[in-house]
């Protein structure tokens, strides 16, 4: 259910009036355009105003990712082991191929690992979530791919394009090694072209069901046939394309596939696919009424489809800070880790059994979406194993590390991110202790006001402050501040952003 | 206004059984009869034999050396291999002729002697995996070491039996007894589901009862306090938050009222089984608990660490199966344990293994076959080489599944695995 709006569509979109700038404002973008708002963070952002917090938000250059040495090897390796995946003897063979497998993988795991770290970064978190949103629209699969470097290569075009005009980034995407794999155009051919990304470049990246026929995927099909991919480089073989003259939306002639993705961006739907997908990611899982829908996409059409322009309009507007927002989606299990370690000021710990199996148990694997859709979200992220998932994280966050049941990898691992310079993974009981020099009511102000996306109800405070009160001991209140934390954290609200 | 609830609900099976022989059927306790017992009654109580069927998974985490816990003590190549950590064939409690079991795990040799623990040898798959994370991914999806699935094998088998009962539905305010409980500090891969069952997870065994009482009633008050819109977002999570609460205070009460009647070790693992023990004696209708033991990635100083952890394995499983059999629950319940690989044959510098392929399993019962099954390893290998499996991990669950469970093992995993003459005969189909 959304908010009833008082903002009509014409104005829905305009930017937030300054006086309408304040500390909850603030939150409120840091929240949803990022994965959490600490203090410090909303204090900086209230006083920089917001078209200065947008623009750190949402910079011309976003910073660049820097690949995991993993995906460096494996590029590098990859010429030789599939020569000897093609020549060795059959043992040799078997042996190459299942080490590009696990190689892969493992790469696969840092990837995931290093970009949740890089997420956290205060100057990189809502730009990486754009590029999780953009990823979540440009769908790609690792299952699938089987070749982490251009997974990595994938969302780097879409970190690379992604504050840029939308057309480029499709047409890089439609040369993005990933996808040529993803949806079958390294086969495709003039006697058979394949028409799964032609059906998917309209149906999910650009216009949505219904504004496309049938007979328009096929001619579209036609003209991205030759995209071929040389270990990770894009070519496009001319003796396998098909440069025939074509009939596409109504209009003749020998197009070829950037041609296409121009006449798909020509088509009116293309003016709200993507404002349409981005209100869902950001906003809320129920369709927002189309005459507001259309009144963005017009703006972004005669913006020439840019996309951080359509970010900076959207997230300034006066309908994205309606109160009647606040707290009212279900954060993604990555939403809600990320929020965790950003609120609890931890790092990422480099074990993938604890990380990614968490995410994994919450619903959500990076880089590893359900399907060609994406993670449709809202409640579908909850159900009692999920929110158990989630409950079980909060306790694992809110414990020392049990180094008795590491293994010996997980142990290197540690060492060398402390090596780093990382070490707060979880909050032990030192952090905790610290709070008891802070007042009962000092701490659930601080826990009701810092966490959760509307203010603490009176008896919320009651009951925070009355279980602190009853401790019996310093160590027994540090206790007690810990199942206070851990509840909260637990508690519906904190689900929600 | 609700209804108050009756003073005295049945919380368990067993007390409903009891209750039902004293004239008190099911309709004295109206909406608030829990599920299994709805079930049970449209099924003309007692449940059937087959839905009555426990399976209790006991991960090694970590990769147990399998060639230390079932030793070929006849095989002069295993002590060129193993020239520290070698068990001298006098210190073996043999299994047969050639394999015996590691001197720590005297509780289970007997149980072996008694006929209710079958050995499963050199159990693998294809193309062995050396990761941890993704081995044990393998094992719990029970795929193919190439491809990776989303679901778990334990949780496409609650896919394929637990359909949601219409009469429970009509009655949401029924507790429902989890579809399966773990007793570890992370969900298990093998829960993931296509659809949604409701799971359970003890976390870890830190912290009294009185703590964890403490906990959920501080979670419980602040969901019921917290601002929330019933159609909303908010409401929805409430609802699906004090669900949860509902069956875990049932599952913490039912665990606290528990006395057993096998002496447990104090170690977590004993306590863990404890637990399960507690919540099968209550009759929830679970079918699959998890319990994990971990700490065998045995890379340096392997003999002591390892001692202990078999000795925990053992003490802990045998202190379960006594428990289970003074209760006359013994039949109900099969108890399986597993670990993502074993170890390398060759022992390393630091007294200690690396990663390997294949490991024996333990099988509990009162209704297995017994006995040593499949072959165990050849140990004829080039230097540093690992073994090679005998018998596939998915032929071990196709007998679960298949003669112990009364599942359609194909389908659930996917292909069809021979199975093995784990149980006994009567339970073979």
């Amino acid at each position: 259910m959304n908010p009833s709006l008082s903002l009509s569509p014409r104005e829905a979109w305009l930017p937030l009036s300054a006086r309408d700038w304040n500390l909850d404002a603030a939150r409120h973008l840091l929240r949803r355009a990022g994965w959490a708002a600490t203090p410090t963070a909303a204090q900086r952002a209230h006083d920089r105003g917001l078209a200065r917090t947008l623009d750190e938000l949402f910079p011309k250059e976003p910073p660049p990712f820097p690949e995991p040495e993993s995906i460096a090897h494996l590029r590098r390796d990859y010429p030789a082991m599939a020569r000897r995946q093609r020549e060795g003897t059959e043992e040799e063979r078997r042996e190459a191929s299942r080490e590009l497998r696990e190689q892969s993988q493992r790469a696969v795991q840092d990837l995931s690992l290093d970009w949740l770290q890089a997420a956290i970064d205060p100057e990189r978190s809502a730009y990486e979530k754009w590029s999780l949103f953009l990823s979540d629209v440009y769908v790609i699969s690792a299952e699938k791919v089987r070749r982490a470097d251009f997974v990595c290569e994938h969302h780097e075009i879409i970190r690379r394009l992604g504050a840029g005009p939308a057309p480029a980034l499709t047409k890089a995407i439609s040369r993005s090694p990933a996808m040529l794999l993803y949806l079958d155009l390294q086969n495709s051919r003039p006697e058979a072209p394949n028409e799964n990304f032609a059906r998917e470049l309209f149906e999910l990246f650009v216009l949505g069901e219904g504004n496309y026929t049938e007979e328009d995927i096929k001619e579209a099909a036609r003209a991205f046939t030759g995209y071929r991919q040389n270990n990770g480089r894009f070519v496009l073989q001319q003796r396998q394309h098909d440069a025939g003259p074509k009939r596409v939306f109504g209009v003749e002639g020998s197009f070829n596939g950037d041609q296409v993705i121009d006449l798909a961006y020509q088509q009116p739907a293309a003016a709200t696919f993507l404002p349409r997908e981005l209100i869902r990611f950001y906003l809320s899982e129920y369709p927002l009424d189309e005459t507001y829908v259309a009144g963005l996409g017009d703006w972004w059409r005669a913006a020439d489809f840019d996309l951080r322009a359509l970010a900076h309009r959207f997230f300034g507007s006066r309908l994205f800070f309606d109160g009647g927002w606040r707290g009212t989606r279900i954060k993604s299990p990555v939403e809600f880790y990320l929020g965790l370690a950003v609120d609890l000021d931890l790092d990422v710990a480099p074990l993938p059994r604890t990380v990614l199996s968490s995410l994994r148990q919450m619903g959500q694997e990076l880089y590893q979406p359900p399907n060609v859709r994406g993670w449709v979200g809202g409640r579908r992220w909850i159900n009692a194993s999920t929110l158990s998932a989630r409950r079980q994280l909060v306790q694992y966050l809110l414990r020392p590390i049990d180094t008795a049941r590491l293994n010996a990898d997980e142990v290197a691992a540690l060492d060398a991110a402390k090596a780093a310079g990382r070490e707060a993974f979880t909050v032990g009981p030192e952090r905790l202790a610290q709070m008891n020099q802070m007042s009962d009511e000092q701490i659930a102000d601080r826990f009701a006001n810092y966490f959760t996306p509307l203010p603490a109800t009176p008896p919320t405070r009651d009951i925070i402050t009355r279980h602190l009160a009853a401790a019996q001991s310093p160590t027994d209140r540090t206790e007690r501040v810990r199942a206070v934390l851990t509840a909260l954290l637990q508690s519906p609200a904190y689900q929600l952003s | 206004m609700p209804t108050s609830r009756p003073l005295l609900v049945p919380t368990t099976r067993r007390e409903f059984l009891q209750w039902s022989g004293r004239g008190i059927g099911l309709l004295a306790f109206g909406r608030f009869a829990p599920d299994f017992l709805i079930q049970s009654v449209r099924a003309g109580a007692p449940l059937p034999e087959r839905d009555r069927r426990i399976l209790v998974l006991v991960q090694l985490a970590g990769g147990n050396d399998g060639l230390n816990t079932v030793v070929p003590f006849t095989d002069d190549a295993y002590y060129r291999l193993r020239p520290t950590l070698g068990i001298p064939a006098s210190a073996v409690l043999p299994l047969d002729d050639h394999q015996g079991l590691h001197p720590a795990c005297a509780p289970l040799h007997r149980l072996f002697g008694e006929g209710r623990v079958s050995v499963v040898q050199n159990v693998g798959y294809p193309n062995p995996n050396r990761s941890h994370f993704r081995s044990t991914e393998i094992w719990e999806a029970a795929s193919d070491s190439d491809t990776s699935l989303d679901t778990g094998w334990i949780g496409r088998f609650l896919d394929n039996t637990c359909q949601g009962s219409p009469v429970a539905d009509a009655l949401a305010e029924a507790p429902r007894d989890p579809a399966a409980v773990h007793i570890s500090s992370e969900v298990p891969g093998a829960f993931l589901a296509r659809d949604s069952h409701p799971t359970f997870g003890l976390g870890n065994v830190r912290g009294g009862r009185r703590g964890r009482e403490a906990d959920l009633a501080l979670l419980e008050s602040l969901t019921e306090h917290q601002a929330h819109d019933d159609h909303g977002n908010s409401g929805f999570l409430r609802q699906v938050t004090l669900d949860a609460l509902v069956t875990e205070r049932r599952v913490e009460d039912l665990i606290a009222r528990y006395r057993p009647e096998a002496a447990y070790p104090k170690d977590n693992f004993a306590q863990s089984l404890q637990r399960v023990a507690a919540l099968i004696s209550a009759g929830l209708s679970t079918r699959v608990y998890f319990v994990s033991l971990g700490g065998f990635d045995t890379h340096n100083g392997q003999a002591n660490t390892h001692e202990r952890l078999l000795r925990t394995l053992s003490e802990g499983l045998a202190a379960f199966q006594s428990d289970l059999t003074a209760r006359k629950l013994d039949d109900q319940v099969l108890t399986m344990t597993f670990s993502e690989f074993g170890r390398r044959p060759n022992e390393n510098k630091s007294g200690g293994t690396d990663h390997g392929t294949a490991a024996p399993l333990f099988v509990m019962g009162s209704d297995v076959q017994g006995g040593l099954l499949g072959s165990a390893p050849s140990l004829d290998l080039k230097p540093n080489a690992d073994l090679s499996f005998s018998t596939d991990f998915r032929q071990v669950y196709t007998s679960v599944l298949q003669d112990w469970l009364d599942a359609p093992a194909a389908d659930i995993l996917g292909a069809k695995f021979g199975s093995l003459p784990m149980l006994a005969k009567r339970l073979r189909s």
